[in-house]
Parts: C-alpha cells; sequence; structure tokens
C-alpha cells in the first residue's frame, strides 16, 4: 500500500494481526501500524477503519496508549457490512485507517480521584483503554471502581480479564445481567441497580460511563442522586459519523460534532441539549 | 475597476471565450428547471430568472472521487493481495455562469465548514481556489426570496468575481458588468466599457425598484428555537407536511453535509463524496439501530435549528462578518419554491418567534 498521500480523507495502511472471538457476536482485532509507530492514541479516541470496495466506519480504540508497541486493538459487533467484512478477514490482511480522532477522558483530572468506570454493553469496549491506561499508573489514583452491566451472560465480553481484575484487587468490580440463564450466579437488574451497592466519596469520585443511549440518563440520575456533580460525570457518546473531521454533519448535536468535539464529554457541555442523550 | 457591457447577442460568443480557458457551467432550461450543464458552442446561457439549483455543485460536486483504490495480487503468493491508493485530481480552472447574490454569499458559508474550523478540506479549497463566479444581479425578488432577512440584496456583490447587471438601453439588451476581483475583471477585459448613459440607466433602474417588506427582526431567533426545542408537538405540526425528500437540503446553497461511500469495480473502485441530507431517517441511523432523530419532527427541526441557531453559535464571529451571514441562509427560497408540499422555513421562524415570545413574553428582545 502506498503511503505518501496527504488528503485527511485517505487512510493509512495497517496489518491485522491477531482476532480473537469475545462472544457470538464480538470479536477482538489486533493492528499494527505499518508505518512503525505507536498510534499515539489517548483513551477515549476512535479511528475510522476502511475496507476498501465495502467501506468505513468508526471505531473505538480498546487498547491502552503504547509508548512504544506498534500494535492497537478495536472490539466489533458484528452487525453491519464493514464489520462483517471486518470479521471475514484473517491475520496478515491490510486494511486502512484515519485517526485517531476525537477528545478523550480526562485522566489529568482523575490523578489523586476515585473513578467510577460504568460499562454497558459494548460500553467496556472503549472504557478499557480508560482502564488499563490508569492501572499502569495505578499508584496516582485512588480507588477505582468498575461496574459491568450485559443484556445476557451469553454476551458478556472480556469474561476473563473482568474477572482477573476483580482478583488482582487493583480495581473493585460490581456486575450485572439484566436477564439471567442458569448458569448466572451474579446481580441480576439493569447496570443502575449497581450504583447504591457501592459506597462512594462523591465529592471525590469521577465517573466515566459508556453504554447503550438509554443507559445515560439513569446513571446520571444514579450518580446525581449520590452526589456526584455534573462536573465530574463523562460520558461517551455514539453516533453516526463519516468523515471524523467535523464536516460532514451526521455526528452534529446542536453546534457541536461528536468527531471533534466528542465523543467524551463532560456532562456540563451537554446537560442542556435534549438530542445529546 | 472599470465597468464593462456585455451585449445579450453577445453572450454564447463571450461565453465561448471563456471555456476555452474554463470549465464553464451555465444555466439551461431543462423542462421546468433551470439547472447548470457544461458549456458547449450550441448553447445559449438562459439568465433570465434564477437557475433551479443552487451553484454550490460548482465548489462542492455532488458527488466527487477522494480517492480511488486498487487491489492487486502478489504475483509471489496468489494468496495475498496489495491495494494502491491514489488521490483525486486536482479540479479543472472552472467558470460557473448565471448564479444569483444569494448563491455567491453562500460560498462563505461552505468556506466556514471547510477552510476555517478544524482541519482544512484540501479538497473543497481546490475548487474554491480554481472556481469563478459570474453572478447576475436581481431585478426584481420572488415571492420566495428573502435575502434581505439575511444581510443579503438583490445587487450584493459579496462572493461573486464579476456581477452582472441586466440593462436595456436603446432596445439592446445586455449588462453593465462589474469587476468584483481581479480575477474577474481578467475575464471582462476584451469587453467596451459601459457608456455614461449605461451607468445612468443602471442607476436609474436600481432606484426605482421597489423596497422589499420589512425583514423581521431576527435578533432573538437563535434563543427563540432553543426556547422551543423540546416543544415536539410544535415540531411535529410544523413537519406534518414533509415528506422527507431532502430537496431544500439539495438545493440549499449553504447545506454541505455529505455521505462517504464506495464504488466498487472489481478489483478497483473509488471511495465517493456525495451529498447528504439530513431529512432522511438513514442520516442519523447509528449501526446499533439507535436513531436520534427518528421521527420527521426532529429532523426538520434540526434543518431549521442548524441555520438559525446552531451555525450563530458555533460561529459566534459570524455575527460580525463583513458578509453580513450571520446565520447559515442566504435567504435564496429555493427550499421554499422548490418543495413539493409548500414547506415555508420563513414561516417556520416566524413561528418560532411568537411561539417563543408567548412561552416567556418577559423574554422578548432579551438574550439570545
Amino acid at each position: 500500500m502506498n503511503t505518501k498521500l496527504f488528503s485527511p480523507y485517505v487512510p493509512r495502511p495497517v496489518t491485522l494481526v491477531e482476532k480473537t472471538p469475545l462472544s457470538d457476536f464480538v470479536t477482538r482485532f489486533t493492528f499494527e501500524q505499518d508505518n512503525g509507530k505507536p498510534l499515539a492514541h489517548k483513551p477515549g479516541q476512535f479511528v475510522n477503519l476502511s475496507i476498501y470496495g465495502i467501506g468505513e466506519a468508526p471505531f473505538s480504540i480498546s487498547s491502552p496508549p503504547r509508548r512504544t508497541n506498534i500494535t492497537f486493538e478495536i472490539a466489533v459487533r458484528k452487525i453491519g457490512a464493514v464489520t462483517s467484512a471486518l470479521h471475514a478477514l484473517e491475520p496478515g490482511a491490510k486494511v486502512g485507517i484515519r485517526g485517531p480522532y476525537g477528545s478523550s477522558f480526562p485522566v489529568m483530572k482523575f490523578v489523586g480521584k476515585d473513578i467510577l468506570i460504568v460499562a454497558g454493553g459494548l460500553g467496556y469496549i472503549p472504557l478499557r483503554s480508560l482502564l488499563f491506561y490508569q492501572l499502569r499508573h495505578r499508584d496516582e489514583f485512588g480507588r477505582m471502581i468498575l461496574m459491568v452491566g450485559t443484556r445476557d451472560p451469553k454476551e458478556r465480553i472480556f469474561v476473563d480479564e473482568i474477572a482477573d481484575l476483580a482478583k488482582s484487587g487493583d480495581v473493585e468490580v460490581l456486575e450485572t445481567v439484566d436477564m439471567p440463564d442458569s448458569t448466572w450466579k451474579g446481580n441480576v437488574g439493569v447496570i443502575t441497580t449497581l450504583l447504591p451497592k457501592a459506597e462512594l466519596d462523591p465529592g471525590n469520585t469521577f465517573v466515566a460511563m459508556v453504554g447503550p443511549p438509554i443507559m445515560y440518563r439513569f446513571v446520571i440520575a444514579e450518580c446525581r442522586k449520590k452526589g456526584i456533580a455534573s462536573e465530574q460525570i463523562f460520558v461517551s457518546l455514539e453516533r453516526k459519523m463519516k468523515c471524523g473531521l467535523g464536516k460532514c454533519g451526521h455526528c452534529q448535536i446542536n453546534e457541536l460534532n461528536t468527531c471533534i468535539d466528542g465523543p467524551v464529554f463532560c456532562y456540563t457541555d451537554i446537560e442542556a441539549y435534549q438530542e445529546a442523550i | 475597476m472599470v465597468d464593462r457591457f456585455l451585449k445579450d447577442s453577445d453572450l454564447a460568443a463571450v461565453t465561448a471565450a471563456w471555456a476555452r480557458d474554463f470549465r464553464v457551467l451555465a444555466p439551461v432550461r431543462e423542462g421546468a428547471a433551470i439547472v447548470y450543464r457544461l458549456f458547449s458552442e450550441d448553447m445559449h446561457p438562459f439568465l433570465l430568472r434564477p437557475p433551479t439549483s443552487s451553484a454550490k455543485e460548482a465548489i462542492l460536486p455532488q458527488t466527487e472521487n477522494l480517492f480511488t483504490y486498487k487491489y492487486r495480487k502478489d504475483q509471489d503468493d496468489l494468496t495475498r493481495t496489495e491495494v494502491f491508493l491514489a488521490e483525486a485530481l486536482p479540479p479543472e480552472p472552472t467558470l460557473i455562469l448565471g448564479p444569483r447574490p444569494c448563491d455567491a454569499r453562500g460560498r462563505h458559508l461552505l468556506d466556514r465548514v471547510f477552510l476555517e474550523r478544524g482541519v482544512i478540506d484540501p479538497q473543497y479549497k481546490a475548487h474554491r481556489a480554481a472556481t469563478l463566479f459570474v453572478t447576475v444581479a436581481c431585478t426584481s425578488m420572488q415571492n420566495t426570496c428573502f435575502c434581505h432577512w439575511t444581510g443579503g440584496a438583490m445587487d450584493d456583490e459579496s462572493g461573486s468575481d464579476v456581477l452582472l447587471h441586466p440593462v436595456t438601453i436603446g432596445g439592446v439588451g445586455g449588462f453593465v458588468a462589474h469587476a468584483v476581483t481581479p480575477a474577474g475583471e481578467e475575464l471582462l477585459a476584451t469587453l467596451p466599457e459601459a457608456t455614461a448613459p449605461m451607468l445612468e440607466k443602471l442607476a436609474e433602474r436600481r432606484a426605482a425598484t421597489p423596497e422589499p417588506e420589512p425583514a423581521p427582526d431576527l435578533s432573538d431567533i437563535a434563543g427563540s428555537f432553543l426556547a422551543m426545542f423540546d416543544n415536539l408537538d410544535f415540531w411535529t405540526d410544523q413537519s406534518a407536511r414533509c415528506l422527507s425528500c431532502g430537496v431544500c437540503t439539495y438545493l440549499c446553497p449553504t447545506c454541505s453535509c455529505f455521505n462517504i461511500t464506495d464504488e466498487n469495480y472489481g478489483m478497483s473502485g473509488r471511495r465517493l463524496r456525495t451529498w447528504d441530507t439530513c431529512m432522511s431517517a438513514l442520516y442519523t441511523l447509528e449501526g446499533s439501530g439507535h436513531n436520534p432523530r427518528f421521527s420527521r419532527a426532529h429532523r426538520l427541526r434540526n434543518r431549521v435549528g442548524h441555520k438559525f441557531s446552531y451555525h450563530p453559535r458555533e460561529f459566534p464571529e459570524a455575527a460580525t462578518a463583513p458578509s453580513g451571514l450571520e446565520f447559515s441562509c442566504t435567504g435564496c427560497g429555493r427550499c421554499i419554491k422548490s418543495c413539493p408540499v409548500a414547506v415555508d422555513i420563513r414561516q417556520i421562524v416566524l413561528d418560532v418567534l411568537a411561539a417563543a415570545a408567548e412561552k416567556a413574553p418577559d423574554k422578548v428582545g432579551g438574550t439570545k
């Protein structure tokens, strides 16, 4: 793949190096940058991935920033044209990426503070980049609490990883499923039911949440009930995106472009926009 | 710069001369519509009425390549393929004949999105630099026109390279051709100078042109819109007739939203940028099935809001722009004229102002 093109719409080549199924529909893809450089992203950012002839779509970066390692990960649910084509690829395949794009979780603000990470469904995928960044600098942060909610046990992703996190003692893990089956022994109910179970220091806790659109309003309300201020709540919003450059208009929410002003927003910056959440 | 004269009967020949140096887009009648077509010598540009389509296609083509790609099999290992990408070709020098001042002003609004915020869009920049606007001043306002609501006028020269003022003198029809930019002046170099009687005649006509009905006070519209934002009954009512056909956005000189798709031909293909429309439900439909603007009410609200509320808030400097364009609308009226069900953005704006005033009477004329 040639690389000396300058338009911001032209992707650069990356190579698929590993493919790991996480559930019936979700797979983790590890890519290596052909330019030999680390991706240099920040937790919460995304890339636009191209499979030429099928199309281009945005995906959250799931791996934490890496200083020298030239690989990065995304985790994708097979749901449309690009994601199905991606699932059909085997290691060695070349695809194009643009980015990293968008805003990130303000990790410097979280230093010395407790962090509550609320992951609904596939929301764990982007939050992983924050979680593992913080774990690498574990001493610099206070308590780390992870709440994971999934529709049913079969849909759970990163199951072993989350179990290991709980065992490590570095992260307090609370998990729930909405619709249990006979194998499930844990909490049952939507993710909001986990919040009353956690004792939080509201003045000292930041919240980072990603999940399905319906989740935000309820989790935010629970956080506010706990006394956590809007300035301490960070959300990442999903929108249809095309260009990633603030031009094409698809991801616009009032005067904000989710691709450049977001996807990570402090709740105070979007509270007034009824279309945001 | 000296004003010159372009006789009606010389129009085709002068355009043909321009076509030696430029790709010329000229308006022609096709059925009931007036559309821009690539100029050819057998064509007579039709300048009597404003074109049905806006002139934005000259600088933001309806469809264009972002790049092309080619897959090639590795001859040593046929299971492997390589991809080669090639950037789009630079645009040809282009001249668009026949836009109206509302179209030319639309260039400023496209510039804000593509050149003045964040990443510069190299393809738009190249089109913009390669394109001249030879604009025709209006002599009257159609009943869908409202350029004066948005700081425009029938003879506004902002955004044009040449402004052609229609005049008839001694039974000879033509245009006093006024160069606005040096590139425009060069275009007119071979035309005879306009005579004093021509200029007098033009001044007389302009003086005799009746003033339009005064524009409403829009200083409160951005805030009024937000005050009405969550009143979905209001928007459901306003959008009751809307068919989501999107013609309003395609004909708009300032709508700049686009889609990006691939068109594949076997082992090669191209990535395209194509005009898109926020009036379509697919525009915001996410892969998960979630759609933040799932009803026509949400979508019409977005179009009105983007033009009159989001844009001035996104570009606060617009309030004092030399073009006078505070809103993302030049008042061309195409969205009204071509709407199959007569949705009128002017009426929506007035209804928003009235409803917001009713909601909070103490706030009238207050915060923006």
